[in-house]
């Protein structure tokens, strides 16, 4: 009764299951570390708290993930750290547009983000040029010629020189062959206070940072850093609309991973950012914070940092930063 | 007139003025003025500087200043204790990720105890052993703070 | 909406069962976390964040600003029974603290930390609900030129730090200073001093060095006699148990002065506990009338900084509740987590949100008595750990000390380093150099030179923008400082002079 065919059949089923239970789902089996290059409280680490905790509210990952700072060299201590986990797949790391920068301009960055393996895509990070509300500025044109009429006696608040508050300020002055100061503040409370208390004239900030003081009267936004205009900010212009054609460089954020992890455990990360940006949470959290979703997968990303990492390289050169690689 | 040479004064002011002078040399390969403000080798200038004209003063001063009312001589016998226990500290943590946080640390309870204290080795073995677990636990448990495991990493794993 | 009326309205929020219960639960997390050297209140906040995430945001909020607060209150407990500062803002305590411990009082320090700490947070709170906004708008007209003579006089302190060997103690700034250059320079991303080792490139920690030079050195200090002694007698008594009421007394002016140093420095975005600690103990000692005894187990050295670190909370609140701006990093998340649930920290935060500022202020008040009752019991139990014998108390030491800074960093390089700096603090004992200043030069150091480069980038160059009447006042007040024991060091020689020729 149970003949060859029955048997042939047998067989093939039993292949086909085992052949499915190789490729079966790797999932994580302990607490998985997400890695950020600030300290507690910084943009990169409040951006991965707020993830972790979506995550965990979806249920797309069955253990504990925690976020592990490794601030240091604006990227390097990170990027470092990422590498030595070689091929741990419990393991992921949150880059920005910084880490590249870095890349380029330090020689101490032992490891860069090319060396690290691409997980995925998640958003780009638009920026406004923001002045006080009783600054005679009412466009960035105004600015630009008073910048041309007292060539650096203009002061502008950011961070470290290759932040990408200080990138655009030297695309801008190269473009309009005008030049203004830049004070580095290390954190964005001081960077707001030095502007909101007159110390300095103008300053690049995270739209929905000055959200709150645009509505309550204290800040005026000239223009939009950003390729496509923002919802929340109607009557400012871009770049471009404001007669300036720059670039705006990019402030991305992504995913990545040691470099050795295994293709399985990649799959898997890339599947769960992938549920993850189609959930009611993560799209109300762009919405809330005003980012633009960018998704794409690891291929994707390898090329996008690619292209950022050409375009910086142009910009540093054009400013006279040194740069290494 | 050889008395400064036993004087801890002596010694520590030329290290330092030697270091100060390696600040300054280091320094002077970073920008000392930028088109901006300071460059990264203003500080270190300065304060290198500093560094050497302080520690000049105070080898002058213990060369000078006469007799062993001020000396502050280095007692080698009373160092060789101090600087034991730091290698025992060192070797701890040179072992640490490869015996594990509890070995290690009881380990290096152990042997403060009944090596430099002379205790019986019973009651070094019992602390030894008694506050790497409650460390264990209190740190690696509660706070999920991961203690390397050495070769306990089976047994410790969640 | 008027103080009062705010207040009582805040207590009817505050005052709910199911907040009371997160105002205590948060309070005691926040301390027992506090108490473990290495995790700071930032990673503190942030490591607790997720617990309330589940939470409705009023009674997350006073949560989380209760474990701020207990973190606060924590830390002092190692610094003054082992030496090993808790968390940077309370390495000062460690100075005198750790003094009294050895007498036998550590009961009394323990218990005037509290004390203070109780004392200036209520001052802070009072402060922030009574002058936050105007307070705030006046603190934006401090920027860089005004810190860095703020630094300045900071540093000049150390003249008041020094103890016997002037030239020592500030040799002993400079290596703080060397040690806080070393890393990524912020303003030109040059590395410095790091000898091409990646991990110093976010520089050193100061817990680091700190619980380094401090305990590790203190340990093997004790190594030298070969017998263990009873080197922290155990508090007998109640009179040693608690602070007595000659204490109290005695404490007058450190509780004012902790207050409103704390609470001021804490209203400056990017000064932070720290600072506030160093320069209230400063002024305690410029001010006492014994000033050579700090350093030894004076109870003013122990109430005015664990004061200053506490209300410096509550003004560290200030601008962030009522500009939206984040002082730090605990600041920082506190406004993350606000935006996260919904809530919109700025100008108009107090106007629109009146129920969360004032529920959370009234909190603060709950939260600093819950602090102070719930400290107080535990004050005989901790000093009565000193019943350790001595030589398990050592390896106990050298325990919290790894664990402390491996929690932080798990990184065996930063445990390297600890080992590093307890040699260093091992060979600054014995050499007569003194700690405090290289701590504080560590500390200082590195926000002087940053503020001092961004007052000359805001000038171009020009120095007259340190002639501003807040940074010139400050100067000149250092520059009397720094020129005091010159002129007493001239009046000596001079007075030695007259001797000899009569």
């Amino acid at each position: 009764m149970f003949g060859k065919r029955m048997l042939r059949a047998v067989a093939a089923a039993a292949l086909a299951v085992s052949a499915v239970a190789a490729h079966a789902q790797w999932k994580p089996t302990r607490t998985v570390d997400v890695i950020v290059h600030t300290g507690p409280g910084g943009g990169s680490d409040l951006l991965a708290r707020a993830m972790v905790t979506m995550i965990e509210k979806e249920k797309l990952v069955p253990v504990r993930m925690q976020v592990l700072n490794r601030p240091g060299g604006n990227g390097a201590v990170a990027a470092a750290a990422l590498a030595e986990r070689k091929d741990d797949p419990h393991t992921i790391g949150l880059i920005t547009s910084v880490w590249i920068g870095t890349g380029l301009t330090s020689s101490e960055m032992t490891v860069t983000v090319r060396d690290l393996r691409p997980i995925a895509q998640l958003m780009l990070e638009p920026a406004v040029f923001a002045v006080r509300a009783d600054s005679p500025f009412k466009t960035l044109k105004d600015f630009i010629e008073a910048a041309r009429a007292k060539p650096g006696q203009l002061k502008q608040s950011g961070g470290s020189i290759t932040s990408r508050d200080n990138i655009i300020r030297q695309t801008l002055q190269a473009h309009t062959g005008t030049r203004w100061a830049f004070v580095s503040f290390p954190g964005g409370g001081e960077r707001l206070a030095a502007l909101l208390g007159g110390h300095v004239d103008i300053m690049v900030i995270e739209p929905q940072e000055a959200g709150e003081h645009v509505r309550a009267g204290k800040l005026r936004v000239l223009a939009q850093i950003a390729e496509k205009p923002l919802p929340a900010y109607p009557g400012v212009p871009t770049l471009k609309e404001a007669g300036f054609d720059v670039t705006p460089t990019p402030q991305i954020r992504a995913v990545v991973a040691p470099p050795q992890m295994p293709a399985e455990a990649a799959q898997y990360w890339y599947g769960v950012f992938d549920k993850l940006r189609q959930t009611a949470s993560w799209k109300k959290y762009l919405a809330d914070n005003q980012l633009e979703d960018k998704f794409a997968d690891g291929a994707t990303l390898f090329k996008t940092v690619a292209q950022i990492e050409r375009e910086m390289r142009e910009q540093f050169t054009l400013a006279g930063t040194k740069v290494v690689r | 007139m050889k008395h400064f040479l036993r004087k801890g004064d002596f010694w520590s002011g030329l290290a330092l003025a030697g270091f100060g002078a390696y600040v300054v040399a280091t320094a002077r390969h970073w920008t000392y003025m930028g088109e901006d403000g300071p460059g990264a080798g203003f500080f270190p200038m300065w304060y290198g500087a500093a560094m050497v004209v302080l520690s000049l003063l105070l080898v002058a001063g213990a060369v000078l200043k006469p007799g062993a009312g001020e000396a502050r001589t280095l007692p080698w016998s009373d160092l060789r204790r101090a600087l034991t226990c730091w290698v025992a500290f060192v070797a701890c943590i040179a072992l640490f990720k490869a015996l594990g946080f509890m070995l290690a640390f009881a380990s290096l309870t152990w042997f403060i105890i009944a090596v430099m204290y002379g205790q019986s080795h019973r009651k070094a073995l019992l602390v030894a052993i008694g506050g790497a677990l409650v460390f264990q636990m209190l740190f690696g448990w509660v706070l999920d703070i991961q203690l390397p495991a050495g070769p306990f990493a089976a047994l410790l794993s969640r | 909406m008027d103080p009062i009326a705010g207040l009582m309205h805040g207590f009817a929020v505050a005052l709910t069962p199911a907040n009371l219960m997160m105002c205590v639960a948060g309070t005691f997390l926040g301390t027992v976390i506090g108490v473990l050297p290495g995790l700071g209140p930032a990673a503190t906040i942030a490591m607790l964040l997720p617990l309330t995430m589940k939470l409705d945001p009023t009674g997350a909020m006073i949560m989380l600003a209760g474990i701020y607060y207990g973190a606060k209150y924590g830390g002092s407990t190692t610094s003054i029974l082992l030496n090993v500062p808790g968390e940077s803002a309370s390495i000062v305590t460690c100075l005198d603290g750790y003094q009294m411990a050895r007498k036998g009082r550590a009961g009394a320090a323990l218990g005037m930390a509290a004390i203070a700490s109780f004392i200036a947070g209520t001052v802070g709170v009072i402060a922030l609900m009574l002058i936050a906004p105007p307070l705030a708008q006046l603190s934006l007209a401090f920027s860089a030129p005004e810190y860095f003579a703020l630094m300045v006089l900071g540093l000049a302190m150390v003249v008041l730090l020094a103890g016997e060997s002037l030239t020592k103690a500030l040799l002993a700034m400079l290596i703080g200073l060397w040690i806080a250059t070393i890393g990524t320079d912020l303003f030109s991303a040059t590395s410095r001093f790091t000898f091409g080792q990646s991990a110093l490139l976010g520089g050193i920690d100061f817990v680091i060095v700190a619980i380094g030079v401090f305990a590790v050195g203190e340990v093997m200090a004790n190594m030298e006699p070969t017998t263990a002694p009873d080197v922290l007698p155990v508090p007998k008594g109640l009179r040693n148990l608690l602070p007595t009421w000659e204490d109290m007394r005695r404490c007058r002016f450190a509780f004012v002065n902790g207050s409103i140093v704390g609470f001021i420095i804490g209203v400056l975005p990017g000064a932070g506990g720290t600072i506030s600690s160093f320069v209230s103990y400063g002024i305690e000692k410029a001010v006492s009338r014994h000033p050579e005894k700090f350093g030894t187990g004076v109870i003013e050295g122990v109430a005015a900084p664990e004061g200053a670190n506490n209300a410096d909370t509550a003004g560290a609140l200030v601008p962030l509740l009522t500009l939206g701006i984040p002082g730090g990093s605990s600041t920082a998340i506190l406004l993350a987590a606000l935006v996260l649930w919904g809530f919109k920290p700025g100008p108009l935060f107090i106007q629109e949100s009146p129920a969360l500022f004032w529920g959370l202020v009234a909190s603060m008040y709950i939260g600093n008595v819950v602090l102070l009752l719930m400290n107080i019991p535990l004050v005989p139990v901790f000093a009565r750990l000193l019943k350790i014998p001595g030589y398990a108390m050592y390896p106990l030491v050298l325990g919290v000390s790894l664990v402390g800074v491996y929690s932080d960093g798990n990184s065996l390089f930063e445990l390297g380093l600890l080992a590093g700096f307890g040699l260093l603090g091992y060979a600054m004992r014995k050499l007569g150099y003194p700690a405090a200043p290289l701590l504080l030069g560590l500390v200082l150091g590195d926000a002087m030179e940053k503020a001092l480069r961004q007052s000359l980038m805001m000038s171009q160059g020009d120095v007259a923008i340190l002639y501003r009447p807040i940074p010139a006042a400050l100067l000149v007040v250092a520059a009397v400082l720094l020129a005091v024991p010159l002129f007493k060091k001239f009046n000596d020689v001079r007075v030695r002079m007259i001797d000899q020729e009569v």
